[in-house]
């Protein structure tokens, strides 16, 4: 169980292979509990289809809540599939952290700051694209100006600062509860069974602690987004 | 050296995450105390609000474990 380095490879340009492998883990367990969940769809759901539509139904809701009524068809799917996919990764370094030769092969995706940013940047940048094909390019720019043209700088770096807290929030969240696991775990071996006693509810309330808070941050992720883009997309009269 | 930097800066973390968390769960506790009706809507904005003040907080954590042992 390593913890200090993380594989790389080079083929000219530098793969993060933990990311990729943790990554790849992630996709084909969200798509498999997802397509087992909506076989066999009835008028009366039972089981599975029950828990598929109160999901839905959940990021449906935060969709709804913020964004004029007639954008809530567009996004509601993004959010779905964005809050299962981080959620998924939040609590997969919980349940395994497998390392080999002293790096880490499989542990959260969402635990390396570049994954976060690269979520945090495409849905900034898919909230300025939707705000430029919805209402034009003047409007775009204009809206840099809105209260007050002095403002400018000011709008500036909010949005910098959007994308930055919006990924680096993830991050910090995430890492912070795998390292803490770590540290609690090198304490529990390090002076044999009174250590041991000490660190074992430790570990089991930060289990779940975490668990708590990875399907938090992934609520606070779809829910800014969605915040964002309809920032943008809304139209001011 | 490093031991010093990370207690500061988990003195830091843990002072703006008390105060801040302290705030947004006080006035929350009173919203629902006058409008019980409301809880439901008020539990969801708060823990909306938790996790946007603990984003700093939980950087300056993660700042204190990187120097640490330098």
């Amino acid at each position: 169980m390593g913890g200090e380095a993380y594989t790389f490879k080079l083929f000219g340009l530098t793969f993060n292979a933990t990311n990729v492998i943790s990554g790849t883990i992630i996709f084909v367990l969200v798509f498999f509990v997802l397509f087992g969940l909506s076989r066999h769809l009835q008028m009366k759901p039972k089981g599975g289809q029950n828990v598929i539509e109160w999901l839905i139904e959940f990021t449906n809701g935060i969709v709804r809540e913020q964004m004029p009524a007639s954008e809530v068809g567009n996004y509601s799917f993004l959010a779905f599939v964005l809050f299962a996919f981080i959620f998924f990764s939040n609590q997969l370094g919980l349940i395994f952290q497998i390392g080999w030769n002293g790096n880490e092969i499989v542990r959260s995706p969402t635990a390396d700051p570049v994954v976060t940013l690269t979520f945090s940047l495409s849905m900034i940048m898919l909230a300025h694209f939707a705000g430029i094909s919805k209402n034009g390019l003047k409007h775009y720019f204009g809206s840099y100006l809105k209260p007050y043209a002095v403002m400018l700088p000011i709008n500036l770096v909010e949005e910098f600062a959007n994308f930055l807290t919006l990924g680096l929030r993830l991050f910090g969240n995430i890492f912070a509860g795998e390292l803490l696991l770590k540290l609690l775990g090198q304490m529990a071996f390090s002076h044999g069974v009174p250590t041991i006693l000490v660190s074992l509810p430790l570990e089991i309330v930060w289990q779940g602690f975490s668990v708590f808070i990875g399907a938090i941050q992934a609520y606070v992720f779809v829910t800014l987004t969605t915040v964002y883009i309809s920032q943008k997309v809304s139209a001011e009269e | 050296m490093g031991a010093i930097a990370a207690g500061i800066a988990a003195f830091g973390a843990a002072l703006g995450a008390g105060i801040g968390n302290g705030f947004v769960i006080s006035h929350t506790i009173d919203g629902m105390a006058r409008q019980p009706e409301m809880s439901g809507a008020l539990r969801g904005t708060m823990f909306i609000g938790v996790g946007l003040i603990e984003a700093m907080p939980i950087l300056a954590i993660v700042i204190g474990f990187l120097v640490m042992n330098k």
